[in-house]
């Protein structure tokens, strides 16, 4: 819909300048000032959200605080604060309500982490430092999102070829039946979930790019008109590589996630209903194809409907999950009060059924609530940022986050098959946590960008 | 494109609405579905996550207390008793659930009754856990005369205190160590209970009020009972002939007394000698059935007593003697079935008892025809030794009328004094009783030794009652249940009377 917003009118095929950025209202210092002091607020009171709930978390498990647990706690606190400096220095227009939830939910996640293994609870800070850093990189490397777009192919590439790493011997590793690792020395990680950032930047910067052509029917097969199946040879071949990539892979979420990515860009890019309806399509080609090929597919979608044909064995996580809910009830058993150590994965997949379970559904409604707010935010972000690269950037970004997040709780509660992915700033583990703040660094630099040259647009000041 | 951000926007809210419908069914809705389901430990691994009330004697020892181990569950339960106290405590197990006192009293002991829950309320920023310890009316002092008179004999003791029906000794032979079962290793626990399931005797079962016995003589106590309340018999008539047996209508099988001596008498004498030709006798022509049904049922028969221990057994007395045959002047109708109806009168044919059930019965004529409801609870005590619940004594059944049962004290008193109870005379004690031998078969002769006692200070209601049954002893003779259980009773009706007041 370019003509909601004729003024806007960015994005040529050409590259636009990088540099500091060329048009910026006068009058944006004081929208970022207020974005700012609504951000210090937001951050502080969930930084008491979160020593509350840590403070009552240990009381429940071991009736004092652990004094070993209490300084990680501090360097998670600091790390927000110092999130929250670069922000005013580096991005100071930028959306005040990103940074706040997710420290929220990277505070809460590592609260039950703490609570699920005091080992971990260490690692998990440490991975929220790098996340931080990356946070701060991204937001001094990436003054301006035009350069993300004339690095489009080079994403492409990247997301395609972090993709393929599991896969290479020698550094690939197949862990709990997905082979979504790399070990490189001692380091390992989940490229999977950069793939995903770079090829959001890939498909923003190609679909920006061939918008319109995409977006006019001039191709027929049969009784439908579509656009020139050349232009969109690229895009396609991406999104094959990844769906194949992730099935030889096992990771069912990601392929289900990658899957949305693709569909949903290329429909809010062209806003044709009809790639909508040729992706649900693909889908069902695709999961009844993977359905009836792969016996883990089948397994999964078994499970799904019936858990207790095998209580011990396949059922036994979804079931345990269930159980851990359903114990939780309206208000919860209270942090740390709960039957830890049942379910498999509860420190990653499951730690929303452990949320469910010590919280109830107060709790866990309000980390649905949480994920509603950042992709609210994103959305926000996108529709203030015109009708450019960033803008579309934003949509893909925000629907990995949303969509993401959403998959593992419907795995969890039952509502979907369960397909393994994080819980995004909550789960255990570090390519997650340290993927999640890079794409936030993201979001808050188009929000910025769009905050300085038309902070009379600006949604939320 | 902002069209299709908001109808993206649109399309996340629905998708997350579904979800929190979907936490919603599962958090609310059929939560209790949920938590209800059989294969779903999460109650029980509360339970043992954390700690357990101790369950202590009433002369203060330490029966099952819950031991902190820091394991995958973190508390494991210990009965420093072992077999001694094993059948009233129970046992508490992660995998073969519970029993005893740790089943009917789970909620005290976890701390989950609203009393408990209500001063841990109180104590919300101390750091006070709720859970009860259950003080039992059961003394291990006495526990343990029981045990060892029994010695490794299979059978029972149960002695209480009619007054309130407080249960002082509850053992039976066959006891296993509770320890066993609720050991936290799962695998060692299912190896015991395994075993303890195949081996003969059935050692699980807890005889002393699990396990039904044919009473034998004993439930002539019964039998006299309703002679008295229906009027037809005094201790004055009928006078029964001294004969050597019985034999009632529509049959010729005689019911013979002991050793094929003649035994006769008025009620009194009949009670002490424990003459079978004249209660058979009496249930049949001055009782009959509905009398003697009436009798049996006043006392606890057919009915589950309501103790608070599980799976107790009921007791049982038949109810159906057929139809009327004739109708002899002066007598009760003869019925179809008077030859069985003869033979209950003596605790034969269909009559079963438990041991705890004719505890019950002497208690009945010590309390003045009152049965009170069996219990071992005493008291519930909060951590800090408060009481938060005690147990208040109620009546289970009016066995017979207050005349009544003065007329049965005597009559059981002369059994001690001039009858076949005269092993339970305790200097300075007045003591009634009743012996019973419980024919099991002829081939060899093999019976259950039994004694029904109650005994107090003489002129002040009894303090205590006892049932003791030893299973299954070589011969048959009046003198077999008198001699064996006698000593039994005896011993435990001492260490008893030497602790109450």
């Amino acid at each position: 819909m370019a003509r909601a917003h004729p003024r806007r009118a960015v994005t040529a095929p050409s590259v636009a300048p990088v540099g500091p950025p060329a048009a910026e209202s006068p009058g944006w210092t004081a929208t970022a000032r207020r974005r700012r002091t609504t951000e210090l607020g937001l951050l502080v009171l969930a930084g008491l959200i979160i020593c509350g709930a840590y403070a009552l978390a240990s009381l429940g498990r071991n009736a004092s605080l652990p004094a070993d647990i209490i300084p990680f706690l501090g360097v998670i606190l600091a790390l927000v604060a110092v999130a929250h400096l670069a922000i005013r220095r580096l991005a100071p227009a930028a959306d005040p309500l990103l940074l706040p939830v997710a420290a929220l939910l990277n505070g809460l996640g590592y609260v039950f982490i703490a609570r699920l293994d005091e080992r971990l609870a260490g690692l998990q800070a440490s991975w929220t430092a790098i996340g931080i850093a990356v946070f701060i990189g991204t937001l001094l490397v990436v003054r301006d999102v035009k350069v993300l777009q004339r690095y489009r192919y080079t994403a492409g590439l990247v997301g395609v070829l972090l993709l393929l790493m599991p896969l290479l011997p020698g550094i690939g590793r197949n862990i709990n039946g997905a082979r979504i690792w790399v070990a490189i020395g001692p380091v390992s990680f989940q490229p999977g979930e950069f793939a995903k950032i770079a090829l959001a930047v890939f498909f923003a910067g190609y679909l920006v790019e061939r918008r319109e052509v995409l977006g006019v029917a001039t191709f027929r097969v049969g009784p439908f008109n579509t656009p020139d199946p050349r232009q969109f040879g690229p895009v396609l071949a991406a999104w094959g590589i990844s769906l194949v990539v992730v099935i030889f892979e096992r990771d069912l979420g990601s392929a289900l996630l990658f899957f949305l990515l693709f569909v949903v860009m290329l429909w809010v890019a062209t806003g044709r209903v009809s790639y909508v309806a040729a992706g649900g399509m693909l889908f069902v080609a695709g999961a009844v194809a993977s359905w009836a090929f792969f016996d883990h597919v089948q397994r999964r979608v078994s499970v799904w409907l019936d858990p207790w044909a095998d209580p011990q064995g396949a059922g036994y996580q979804v079931i345990q999950g269930a159980y851990a809910l359903a114990w939780g009830g309206t208000t919860g058993v209270g942090p740390g009060l709960g039957i830890a150590g049942r379910i498999p994965f509860d420190e990653t997949d499951f730690i929303f059924a452990i949320i469910g379970e010590e919280l109830g559904l107060l709790g866990a409604t309000a980390v649905l609530v949480a994920f509603l707010v950042l992709a609210g935010s994103g959305l926000r972000i996108a529709r203030e940022a015109g009708e450019g690269f960033g803008s579309l950037l934003a949509v893909g970004l925000t629907t990995l986050l949303a969509f993401q997040a959403f998959i593992i709780m419907a795995g969890v509660t039952r509502l979907l098959p369960l397909t393994g992915v994080t819980l995004p700033f909550v789960s255990y583990g570090g390519s997650s946590l340290v993927a999640n703040y890079m794409l936030l660094a993201l979001l808050l630099r188009v929000s910025d960008q769009s905050a300085r040259r038309a902070p009379d647009r600006v949604l939320v000041r | 494109m902002s069209r299709q951000i908001r109808i993206l926007g649109a399309v996340i809210l629905v998708a997350y609405a579904a979800l929190f419908v979907k936490l919603n069914q599962v958090q609310v809705f059929q939560a209790g579905a949920y938590n209800a389901r059989p294969d779903n430990t999460r109650s029980l691994q509360r339970d043992f996550n954390q700690p357990r009330g101790a369950i202590v004697t009433a002369d203060g020892e330490v029966a099952a207390r819950s031991e902190e181990r820091r394991d995958a569950l973190r508390y494991q339960r210990v009965y420093p008793e072992k077999e001694l106290l094993g059948q009233v405590t129970g046992y508490f197990s992660f995998t073969l659930g519970s029993t005893g006192v740790e089943r009917t009293y789970n909620d005290q002991l976890s701390g989950r009754t609203p009393a408990l829950e209500l001063r841990q309320l109180k104590g919300l920023f101390s750091d006070v856990s709720s859970e009860g310890n259950v003080v039992l009316t059961v003394r291990k002092d006495v526990q343990q005369v029981a045990r060892d008179q029994l010695e490794e004999r299979p059978g029972s003791v149960v002695a209480l205190d009619p007054r309130t029906g407080a249960i002082l000794a509850l053992y039976s032979n066959p006891a296993i160590d509770p320890n066993l079962l609720s050991n936290n290793d799962t695998e060692q626990a299912a190896k015991a209970k395994r075993f303890l399931d195949a081996v003969p005797g059935k050692p699980l079962l807890v005889r002393s009020y699990q396990e039904r016995y044919f009473p034998g003589s004993t439930f002539k106590v019964v039998t006299a009972t309703g002679g008295l309340t229906s009027g037809t018999v005094t201790t004055a008539a009928p006078d029964y002939p001294v004969v050597t047996s019985y034999t009632p209508p529509l049959t010729t099988r005689a019911i013979s007394n002991f050793g094929g001596a003649p035994c006769g008498g008025t009620l009194l004498v009949i009670l002490a000698r424990s003459c079978n030709s004249s209660f058979a006798q009496m249930a049949v022509e001055q009782l009959g059935p509905d009398p003697m049904i009436g009798a049996a049922e006043s006392a606890g028969f057919n009915d589950v007593p309501p103790i608070d221990l599980p799976s107790a057994a009921e007791s049982v007395y038949p109810t159906d003697f057929g139809s009327v045959v004739r109708r002899p002047e002066g007598q009760a109708p003869v019925y179809e079935d008077s030859p069985k109806l003869a033979q209950t009168a003596i605790g034969q044919n269909d009559v079963r008892s438990t041991p705890l059930q004719m505890a019950l019965v002497a208690a009945g004529v010590a309390n003045g025809g009152r049965i009170m409801t069996p219990h071992v609870m005493g008291e519930v005590q909060a951590r800090d030794g408060e009481v938060v619940q005690r147990y208040e004594p109620t009546t289970w059944k009016e066995s017979m009328s207050a005349d009544v049962a003065r007329t049965m004290r005597t009559a059981m008193v002369g059994v001690v004094q001039d009858g076949t109870a005269k092993v339970m005379a305790i200097p300075g004690v007045e003591v009634g009783a009743k012996t019973g031998t419980a024919q099991l078969g002829t081939q060899p002769p093999r019976s259950h030794g039994w004694m029904i006692a109650f005994g107090g200070p003489p002129g002040e209601p009894s303090r205590v009652a006892v049932a003791v049954l030893v299973e299954n002893l070589d011969g048959a003779s009046e003198a077999t249940g008198g001699s064996v259980a006698g000593p039994v009773a005896r011993a435990v009706l001492e260490a008893a009377l030497a602790v109450t007041s």
